[in-house]
């Protein structure tokens, strides 16, 4: 029952690759309802899978694959309106790759096997390659390029670093399925050495697609160079998924008693990506890259609230799920501005408020949660990580991770004030209007962003109990 | 005695000094393919577990690293008439005293490590380490885009070596998957390469610059 929530989108996935393109569109919303039908349902119901050994079904993977599948929803109507708008070739491989990458994101949610995880997550590097190769332009043919190979080669590492594990397994003798669940179970017994350096290389590994500096260098070309539906896709969704690859193993090390080495290793890498944002964020002039580095801040402060754990480690669950829905509402709101200036450099637009009021709408309050101005949910996420850090000691940490965050909300406001209300530029002279603001054009992106706001008032008690759940394995949770 | 499986790791640790030294891209891809064909075959040698169904996948192991991705990449050069220079970043022969440093370490290392279960097999995890560093290196000091393809290629090998002396409980199942995954990484790449050889006319990642911070 489990894995037909991932073998329905790989179904049509298939099929969207041999159909013309209006089937195609059709394929994307329906598949994107019945996931989202079959995700409330696994949510409510908790099933045991078939082939249990392989995959199961977890509080922390419940939460990505809820978000996964409410985002997919929205952007697939999203995407049939900015596909009308925007010309793309071979429509029915973005179609299809589409709905693969949909299928390959909930296999890693689902997972449970810790080497089919990592099929799983090279299969999604594979399934969104094609995506970003879209426009078949010189500099998205270089994008795919760094993401593949970037990416390929650091999950190679959590390749070894999967492998160091099973080591760990022999050497202490355990006999065991090689599963997050059951190691969580034995994880005393193994050799606390290798499983050490299991870690790291996982964390390399799943890192690189997480985005962590320094090996975030493929993220803002691919994120940029890639349309937007999927950069929405790719932002809100994959990297919590490569998200989900470290924090399991993560619950490996708490449960082994290593969870301070495993914490000050994500703290480090944590805070080195909000700092690389901080000074990449700075002189971006394309408003598209200007997110992706924003995105590298944001997984930066999940990691550093994961590492911090506590309270923090809430807050970091509370700001990846907010992240997910305000990301990728910013990313479809880029897609209009793209649509409506035909230029993707900061300077070349301008006056949005006057050109695309109901754009603007979207995009600003996406900017305002995104940098955690209440009463969207980051605000809330990030509170608890600085006060779990004041609470642990991180005294230093915490200053380096507070002034970048202003940093970063001061490059990102100056930016973002030039784009909409600037107009002096070029791109806010220029009058035509190159596209109608549609309904499906911008509801979805207030649909996330009420969602963010919902939530943030009034989170369902089933809800905050999977929360609880998933991260008190880390050592989480609100005392 | 020396066990046979350290009688054709020699042979690999051999090649890898090779695809440290060599210029010409179809030489490092029958390297590519030697240590493809070892790799795979090692478990023969290692023998746990000879069942039926053990054979068929190494066999099919053998098909997949040793043939179907060499070969695949060598009718990209052909066809795509592609440059045939590896155009080294860091000279050949400062590579090849890498290379000979690279082995002494990775002995040295393993002899450290002393891991019980694999002490028969002494040149096993040394190979493994060599194969996993010169892939980082050919990724890191090539600048042609086939030459980094392959280093991707020969990183695997070594983590599959790896993989196999250590992993008793690994189920064929999940190795066929990573296999396929790598195997169809490796045709994406390929089929990038085409690309880029058609939009820029060469394929020396120099022309990918357009996107540097």
């Amino acid at each position: 029952m489990v894995e037909i929530v991932f073998l329905t989108p790989f179904v049509t996935g298939i099929i969207a690759f041999f159909f013309p393109k209006t089937i195609g569109r059709q394929l994307l919303v329906g598949t994107g309802a019945i996931h989202l039908f079959l995700s409330l349902f696994l949510w409510k119901n908790r099933p045991e899978a078939i082939f249990n050994n392989y995959f199961a079904v977890t509080p922390e993977g419940l939460l990505s694959l809820l978000v996964i599948s409410l985002l997919f929803f929205l952007i697939s109507i999203y995407t049939i309106a900015y596909l009308k708008e925007s010309e793309i070739q071979a429509e029915n491989i973005f179609t299809g790759s589409m709905l693969l990458f949909l299928s390959t994101m909930t296999m890693v949610t689902l997972s449970d096997h810790i080497m089919v995880m990592w099929i799983a997550i090279e299969a999604t590097t594979l399934a969104s390659a094609p995506l970003i190769y879209t426009h078949r332009s010189s500099a998205s043919l270089e994008a795919t390029w760094k993401y593949v190979l970037i990416c390929s080669v650091g999950i190679a590492m959590a390749l070894l670093g999967s492998v160091l594990i099973t080591f760990s397994m022999d050497i202490g003798n355990v006999d065991a399925p090689l599963s997050f669940s059951a190691l969580t179970k034995v994880a005393k017994e193994l050799d606390p050495i290798w499983l050490k350096a299991g870690f790291v290389f996982i964390v390399v590994g799943y890192g690189t697609k997480m985005g962590l500096a320094p090996m975030h260098t493929w993220l803002p070309d691919a994120h940029s160079e890639a349309p937007s539906p999927a950069s929405a896709l790719l932002s809100g969704v994959l990297l919590n998924c490569a998200y989900l690859g470290i924090f399991k193993t993560t619950k490996i090390m708490y449960a082994a008693g290593l969870g301070d080495f495993s914490g000050m290793i994500l703290i480090v890498f944590g805070l080195l990506s909000i700092v690389a944002a901080a000074t990449f964020i700075l002189k971006q002039n394309e408003y598209k890259r200007m997110l992706a580095y924003s995105s590298i801040e944001n997984m930066g402060i999940i990691a550093f609230g994961t590492g911090i754990g506590g309270i923090a480690a809430y807050g970091a669950v509370i700001c990846m799920i907010h992240h997910s829905l305000i990301k990728s509402s910013l990313f479809l709101s880029s897609g209009n501005i793209l649509l409506g200036y035909g230029n993707r450099f900061i300077a070349n637009t301008g006056n949005l408020l006057g050109r695309m009021p109901k754009t603007f709408v979207a995009f600003f309050s996406g900017f305002a949660g995104i940098s955690g101005f209440p009463p969207f949910g980051i605000f809330i996420g990030e509170m608890f990580i600085i006060v779990g850090a004041f609470r642990t000691g991180h005294y230093v940490t915490v200053c380096i991770f507070i002034i970048s965050l202003c940093v970063i909300f001061a490059g990102f406001a100056n930016q973002v004030m030039k784009i909409s209300f600037d107009d002096s530029t070029k791109g806010a002279s220029n009058k035509t209007i190159q596209v109608k603001e549609k309904a499906s054009l911008v509801w979805p992106q207030y649909i996330l962003l009420l969602t963010s706001l919902i939530l943030c008032f009034f989170m369902p008690d089933t809800l905050y109990q999977t929360i609880i759940d998933a991260v008190t394995a880390i050592g989480g949770g609100l005392k | 005695m020396i066990h046979p499986v350290d009688t054709i790791l020699s042979l690999v640790l051999l090649s890898v000094l090779f695809s440290f030294g060599t210029s010409r891209l179809p030489k490092l891809i029958i390297v590519v393919g030697f240590q493809g064909i070892v790799v795979s075959i090692v478990p023969f040698f290692i023998g746990h577990d000879m069942t039926p169904g053990g054979i068929v996948f190494t066999l099919v192991t053998f098909f997949i690293r040793g043939i179907l991705i060499p070969m695949s990449i060598y009718i990209a050069i052909k066809k795509k008439a592609i440059q045939r220079k590896v155009a080294p970043i860091v000279g050949y022969h400062a590579s090849l005293l890498f290379g000979l440093g690279l082995i002494v370490a990775a002995t040295y290392i393993s002899r450290q490590l002393d891991i019980v279960s694999i002490s028969d097999y002494k040149l096993l995890l040394p190979t493994a380490i060599s194969l996993l560093v010169t892939g980082m290196f050919l990724l890191m000091t090539r600048r042609n885009a086939i030459a980094m393809v392959l280093g991707y290629i020969i990183m695997e090998n070594g983590i599959y070596l790896v993989g196999t002396t250590f992993s008793v409980r690994a189920l064929r199942i999940v190795e066929f998957g990573i296999l396929l995954d790598v195997l169809a990484g490796v045709m994406i790449m390929t089929v990038i390469l085409q690309n880029i050889k058609q939009t820029f006319d060469d394929v020396d990642t120099a022309h990918l610059r357009t996107l540097k911070e």
